[in-house]
């Protein structure tokens, strides 16, 4: 099992950058740009397609392994996030360290959420919708929904408005921010690993 | 209601021995397994080390572990 797992984590690091450079390509090119009616590049295609398939599996596979495997997660994680723990000290300093990513971690999760519910909206409205004289308008909403597609965007469709400023939620797609996620760990772990091992 | 405690503080003479076996502190790391980056930081008062490394350190001094680590109460 260790052996298939270590096989499979070297299918899926070495075709990492061959999956990084066909999706470079696909985005610089669009999918039309193979000609499939030649012979050689359709089985170019296909083939290209059933190792692609092939190493999405090993992704899913390994992912998974992460989640549910100890030894596996400390060996591999611990490498990808250049966790050093050589000695009594650096044990110790990898606790604070972690500990310190964590609280700050959920210091930026309460953010991004905040930021992904509340909508802001400033806007004027024309002479005769004016309230007591006032044409400038502050609309402010929570916007919270456990699926994607039941999230709801106050509507104002209605009234006749000249927008100043309008914000409803985090821009970035929800695979950005996971991303962003990872990347900040890893980086928050290691500045705060540095700055304790001085 | 805890009643406050005196802080007490760790002072090593590491580097008296280590001097007197005229030793580098990567010498002294590898004998007792750590790196030497712990030993500088041990020696700078900067980390306290396990009971089990100190116990190990004296072992390898062949001395009594008080000869080494010792408490002093600080003032505040």
């Amino acid at each position: 099992m260790v052996r298939f797992d270590a096989t499979l984590l070297k299918v899926f690091l070495y075709g990492l950058p061959g999956v990084a450079a066909l999706a470079l390509f696909a985005y610089a090119h669009g999918a039309g740009f193979i000609d499939r009616s030649a012979a050689w590049a359709g089985f170019a295609n296909a083939s290209a397609g059933f190792v692609f398939a092939l190493w999405m599996v090993s992704a899913l596979y390994l992912s998974v392994r992460l989640i549910l495997s100890a030894p596996f997660r400390d060996h591999v994680i611990a490498r990808i996030t250049f966790v050093r723990e050589r000695d009594e000290r650096e044990t110790q300093l990898t606790g604070k360290a972690t500990r310190t990513t964590f609280l700050m971690t959920m210091a930026l999760l309460i953010f991004l959420f905040c930021l992904s519910c509340f909508q802001v909206s400033v806007y004027r409205v024309p002479p005769e919708k004016a309230v007591d004289g006032k044409r400038g308008m502050v609309t402010l909403g929570i916007g919270f929904s456990l699926l994607e597609q039941d999230r709801q965007v106050r509507s104002d469709e209605g009234v006749q408005r000249q927008d100043i400023f309008t914000y409803r939620g985090l821009p970035l797609s929800s695979a950005t921010i996971i991303l962003l996620l990872i990347l900040w760990q890893v980086v928050s772990y290691n500045c705060t690993m540095r700055r304790l091992l001085k | 209601m805890s009643k406050s405690l005196p802080q007490l503080k760790i002072i090593n003479r590491l580097h008296i021995f280590r001097a007197e076996q005229r030793m580098t502190q990567e010498q002294l790391a590898r004998e007792v397994g750590v790196t030497r980056a712990t030993i500088v930081a041990i020696e700078g008062g900067g980390y306290n080390p396990s009971l089990e490394l100190a116990f190990r350190i004296a072992r390898y001094f062949k001395r009594d572990i008080n000869a080494i680590f010792s408490i002093e109460e600080e003032t505040p």
